[in-house]
């Protein structure tokens, strides 16, 4: 079973990666990774909550 | 360094006129607060030059600084950025992916060693063996040390790839930190904001262009021409604030009337960039001329040394008038133990005062009930 691993998927934000099984010409099956983690979510916790739009409106500039 | 057509050649492809290639090389020098016996020699280089190479890594980041430079209108200083310099990868404007993206990429390495600019947006992190961030099987910090270890010179855009930004913010869950401190040795300069300006971004590269060296950094490596002066020095409110005119609560009077935003939270008086002068969105308007206060971004730490955000600032022993950023560095951002201390009355004061005003908000509401 041939496998097709695109990385970085560009034109996108973020970091990204596709891994698919061929068989017969088409996809068995697929998986996607986001490959990057900044901890947002943890970063967050305790702050004053009036500043945590600042916070993860850099989640995504896009 | 560079290929085949000259950046002049470049633009003229691309449908830039003479005249807007003038009116770019003035307000390149404008923004390098060059005389203007250098608005020749900027436009005679950029005649004259080939096209450099050029690289954007994206790291642990949010593809502002990226929007920051392709949001601009025509005739656009992304269009201009993009034709002074040969962009041979960028993730997010690419054609290729995968193999092809990563070809791209090596083959800059290989084939223009010690000749091509890095430009790097996003953190890289640390802990953990890197696994934070990887792409095509690749740590960051292998991606940087590979890709920065052998240019010409590396362009930090954005806070976060100048000392980690957003994802080194408290308690740094990935051990997120700069390009510098991940290749030590590197030649580099930092453009610091959370985004950067486009305008700066192309103004250190039409500069190193221009006289073959960077332009002259402060000791966080940030261009002077950029971070020399304080935002509460250019800011447009600073007359109410010399007045005493301040925004007391969002909506009032005086935000209605454009007072001063001290008050609010604003950490003008202790941020270094040229947000007042450049602006953003092509010069229309800015974080504190649309009402909201500055919450520092180009500084080391800001997430944690500045914030909470919408807490009044303390009066820190050296921000006054004449200080310079060498200067309240030393007495605020951290790195020295005068920082380390400095932070912990800042703390101190802002944890005090923010329970202050919280028991007297809550005094407030109960007369109401
Ligand atoms: S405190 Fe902020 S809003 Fe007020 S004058 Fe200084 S920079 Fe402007």
């Amino acid at each position: 079973m041939p496998k097709i691993v695109v990385d970085p998927i560009t034109r996108i934000e973020g970091h990204l990666r596709i891994e698919a099984i061929i068989e017969g010409g088409k996809i068995a099956d697929a998986w996607s990774s986001g490959t990057m983690w900044r901890g947002i979510e943890n970063i967050v916790k305790g702050r004053d909550p009036r500043e945590v739009w600042l916070f993860v409106s850099r989640i995504c500039g896009v | 360094m560079g290929t085949k057509d000259t950046i002049y050649e470049g633009l003229f492809n691309y449908g830039i006129t003479r005249r807007d290639f003038m009116k770019f090389c003035t307000t390149m020098s404008a923004t390098l607060a060059l005389s203007s016996t250098s608005i020749p020699k900027i436009a005679e280089a950029l005649q004259q030059k080939k096209k450099p190479y050029a690289v954007w890594l994206h790291f642990q980041e949010c593809t502002g600084d990226t929007e920051s430079l392709l949001r601009a209108t025509k005739p656009s200083i992304a269009q201009i950025v993009l034709d002074i310099i040969s962009l041979e990868y960028h993730e997010t404007i690419m054609a290729g992916s995968g193999h092809s993206a990563e070809k791209a990429l090596h083959d800059v390495v290989k084939n223009q060693k010690g000749k091509y600019f890095a430009l790097v947006e996003g953190s890289i992190p640390t802990k953990d063996g890197g696994i934070y961030c990887v792409i095509a099987g690749k740590t960051a910090v292998e991606i940087a040390k590979e890709v920065c270890g052998n240019a010409l010179v590396t362009i930090n855009v954005g806070s976060c790839s100048c000392w980690g930004g957003i994802g080194s913010a408290k308690p740094n869950p990935t051990g997120a930190t700069g390009t510098a401190s991940v290749v030590p040795g590197i030649k580099y300069i930092n453009l610091p904001g959370c985004p950067a300006n486009a305008e700066n971004i192309t103004a250190t590269i039409v500069h190193y262009l221009t006289f073959g060296t960077l332009p002259a950094l402060d000791r966080y490596n940030r261009p002077l021409f950029a971070y020399g002066k304080r935002i509460h020095d250019n800011c447009e409110r600073r007359p109410h604030f010399d007045a005493g005119q301040f925004v007391r609560k969002w909506g009032d009077e005086g935000h209605r009337l454009g007072w001063c935003l001290y008050e609010m939270g604003c950490k003008g008086p202790m941020a270094y960039q040229n947000c007042p002068t450049v602006k953003w969105n092509d010069g229309i308007s800015y974080p504190i001329q649309s009402g909201h206060p500055c919450f520092a971004c180009a500084s080391n730490d800001s997430w944690d040394v500045f914030g909470p955000i919408y807490n009044r600032a303390p009066h820190v022993p050296g921000a006054s008038y004449q200080a310079t950023a060498d200067k309240i560095g030393a007495a605020v951002v951290a790195g020295t133990a005068a920082a380390v201390a400095t932070h912990a009355v800042i703390r101190t004061f802002l944890g005090y005062k923010q329970k202050e005003r919280f028991s007297k908000e809550k005094n407030e509401a109960d007369k109401m009930k």
